[in-house]
């Protein structure tokens, strides 16, 4: 899973949190727990988290992580799935 | 002084000197603020009552005069049965007296603080107690002591000349486990905590009393089994068991009534009766592993996890049985037979119910459920059945996440079958060639097979789930380069029998997804094949006046499938290859085109996916030109190119 993101380092996505929070920023690395570390960090929808408004750069613990919104015309979406259909396997086994 | 309010006290009992014999070997620090509370507590409702009864100057007068207070009767009245009084928050406590005066009073360290105390009663300071052994406000524990008179009496002797002692507390020694008999039994109400000059109202308490201030009285932890009498009309109440706080309005209490009762006149009251005094002969050694505080605040947590709105459907054996027990005694009691006694029943407050929150969080269009922790459910697993469904979309969606589910393994499947495509190409060993044809063979059959049985129903229903589904079409546009010709054209033919329902349920366009594997298909058709299957088209559909052919032509990939079959029908003709046609296939191919040559020429057409090139070459062949013309004007101005032809 973390090549799929690996693939993504330099592009745009939306880190939904499951506190609800959303952060929209430059993928700038991803390791093996998904932990993400986003540059040039912006708070999407409401700004009601007013307290993220000087933060340039984040790390966020993968745990906690609920979606990342990709953009849609840079990932192969047949890959994807085929790739997260592959690695359900070798989980399950 | 003491003579005269204890006659019966023991003569000649001096202060004691030695403040060893006053204490015990044990000393616990941390029921000693425990101690000190309740001292503080009795105290100060003892001094708010003498402040109320006699005046300001009541203490010294009382301390120097010794002559009992009228207020504070000399003999309470008999103990009432416990039963009868109303339920107190407070277990009545009472300390041992085994052996009275085996447990001395504190070290003389203490004494000598409370000399200074004597000296001095408006000083206010924290004295250190001696452990207590239970606060006054436990609820359940009662050593179950009775406070005779009498033994007050008996008991007080050493005590009697130590008034305004501080070792008068000391004598209630924790580990002595009311070897120290305090012959008082606590109100019912919770003593508000204070720090309070403790030597005036040692006198006071001691004068007024006529008996031992023990303040913090040593107790001795009810045996189990009394516990639960506590449960009975002398239950809790559930409200004063709340808070380990005393309540502040005790603190803060407002002019008094005259008819309120002292403090300790009220634990009188409440003491229980001398038959339980046998009780207090018996140790427990694990009296006091836990503080008065402590326990109520397990009571407190039982109670709460006792409490309900339903309680008929949450407790059924007790509610019933005690109705029916409750409808017993009032026959006995109208047979005359016995007093009207209520049966020990345990009250649990009825609360509202809280606001309930939705711990299931379901997104729409999701296959299950948001993993969401709450404090109720720590880790909720993602169910493939979603629980909020109404009733009547249940199956409709029960059948969708079996198709969903079916087309995920066989997508398993299939990315095996790829992978040794894959492999084929790069392998150069027979072997190794043959083995992997048979493993992609076998994954072909094994989807074919759990596709088919999707559906259990009529063979024509065969794929048409799949093919409903956005997945199920990649799936199949995928699967199609490894069918069987056959089976190619069986899916062909199925997919151009459910062309209306696929072209209207087609929300997410999923249909030119299989576009290019069908046309790979249709490149592959005979003749007879292809006027088979195009006569489809034209063929009237059941339940409506329009063709496939008329549908098709709003439809994108209808469109383009129709243009891929004629394109094959015409370079079919065309090609030198022979045809092996059946008899009538002319026909019915002449007619076909001439069919969609008017219907096309006719509607306004969708652009098509792809244009074949021969489409119109076949319509000169067959119409005059103007209707070509036609057809191609019509043909262009979708597609935006020419059309190539002559």
């Amino acid at each position: 899973m973390s090549d799929t993101f690996g693939s993504l380092v330099g592009k745009d996505v939306v880190v939904e949190l499951k506190n609800d929070l959303s952060i929209c920023g430059t993928l700038h690395s991803v390791d093996q727990y998904l932990n993400i570390k986003l540059t040039d960090i912006s708070v999407t929808d409401p700004e009601k988290y007013p307290h993220m408004l000087s933060v340039k750069n984040c790390f966020i613990r993968g745990s906690v992580v609920r979606y990342v919104q990709l953009p849609a015309d840079e990932v192969d979406t047949q890959l994807l799935q085929d790739a997260a259909r592959k690695e359900a396997m070798q989980q399950k086994q | 002084m003491s003579d005269a309010e204890h006659p019966n006290s023991t003569p000649g009992v001096e202060w004691p000197e030695n403040g060893e014999q006053w204490s015990d070997g044990e000393e616990n620090t941390m029921e000693e603020s425990e101690l000190l509370q309740d001292v503080v507590e009795e105290d100060e409702e003892i001094d708010l009552y003498n402040e109320e009864t006699f005046g300001l100057d009541a203490v010294d007068l009382l301390f120097v005069d010794g002559k009992q207070s009228p207020a504070p009767p000399a003999s309470p009245p008999p103990p009432s049965p416990n039963e009868a009084s109303p339920p107190r928050p407070k277990v009545q406590i009472q300390a041992q007296a085994a052996a009275g005066l085996c447990h001395e009073a504190r070290s003389s360290r203490e004494r000598g603080a409370q000399v200074q105390l004597l000296d001095d009663p408006a000083v206010m300071r924290t004295v250190e107690g001696p452990p207590s052994l239970k606060s006054l406000d436990s609820a359940i524990v009662d050593c179950g002591r009775s406070s005779c008179w009498g033994d007050l009496n008996a008991n007080t002797v050493s005590r009697s000349g130590v008034s305004g002692d501080r070792a008068i507390v000391g004598v209630i020694d924790r580990s002595a486990r009311g070897r120290i008999r305090s012959p008082l039994q606590l109100p019912g109400e919770r003593r508000p905590l204070q720090v309070l000059p403790l030597c005036g109202i040692e006198r006071v308490r001691w004068v007024s009393g006529g008996f031992l201030s023990p303040s913090p009285p040593r107790f001795q932890a009810l045996a189990p089994k009394m516990m639960q009498v506590r449960f009975g009309p002398n239950s809790p109440r559930p409200g004063s068991c709340f808070s380990p706080f005393p309540s502040p309005v005790h603190r803060f209490r407002l002019p008094v009534l005259a008819t309120q009762l002292h403090p300790q006149h009220k634990r009188l009251l409440s003491q229980r009766p001398p038959g339980s005094r046998r009780r207090l002969k018996s140790w427990d050694h694990y009296a006091e592993l836990m503080s008065a505080r402590e326990k109520e605040w397990i009571i407190k947590l039982q109670m709460m996890q006792l409490q309900s709105e339903n309680p008929l459907q949450d407790d059924y054996y007790y509610q019933e049985y005690y109705r029916r027990m409750e409808v017993k005694l009032a026959e006995e009691e109208m047979m005359g037979d016995r007093s009207k006694r209520e049966p020990p029943k345990l009250t649990t407050p009825y609360v509202t119910k809280t606001v309930s929150y939705t711990p299931v969080v379901h997104i729409e269009g999701s296959l299950g459920q948001v993993t969401v922790s709450t404090c109720h459910s720590p880790r909720r697993a993602i169910d493939a059945v979603h629980a909020h469904t109404p009733e009547e979309q249940k199956d409709i969606r029960q059948q969708r996440l079996e198709v969903l589910n079916t087309i995920e393994k066989c997508y398993v499947t299939l990315l095996g079958v790829e992978a040794a495509e894959r492999m084929k190409t790069t392998v150069t060993d027979e072997e190794e060639n043959r083995r992997l044809m048979k493993t992609m063979q076998r994954g072909v059959e094994e989807i074919n097979s759990q596709l088919r049985n999707l559906n259990s129903m009529e063979s024509m229903e065969e794929f048409l789930p799949c093919l409903l589904v956005l997945k199920g079409k990649k799936l199949l546009a995928r699967l199609l380069p490894f069918l069987s010709h056959d089976l190619g054209l069986h899916l062909l033919r199925a997919i151009t029998m459910h062309l209306p329902v696929l072209m209207s349920r087609d929300a997410d366009e999923g249909l030119p997804v299989l576009y290019p594997p069908l046309r790979t298909v249709i490149g592959s058709l005979s003749f007879s094949q292809l006027v088979s299957v195009l006569q489809e088209f034209t063929a009237a559909l059941p339940d409506s006046k329009d063709s496939r052919l008329t549908l098709a032509c709003q439809n994108k990939f209808g469109l383009s499938l129709l243009y891929a079959l004629l394109s094959q029908g015409e370079r079919l003709l065309t090609s030198d290859l022979p045809m092996e046609p059946s008899l009538g296939d002319f026909e019915t191919w002449t007619d076909t085109v001439f069919q969609v040559a008017r219907q096309l020429s006719h509607t306004s057409l969708a652009e098509p996916l792809f244009l074949p090139s021969n489409l119109l070459t076949l319509f000169c062949r067959y119409l005059d030109k103007r209707t070509v013309q036609q057809l191609r004007n019509n043909m262009e101005s979708s597609t935006g190119y020419l059309a190539v032809g002559s």
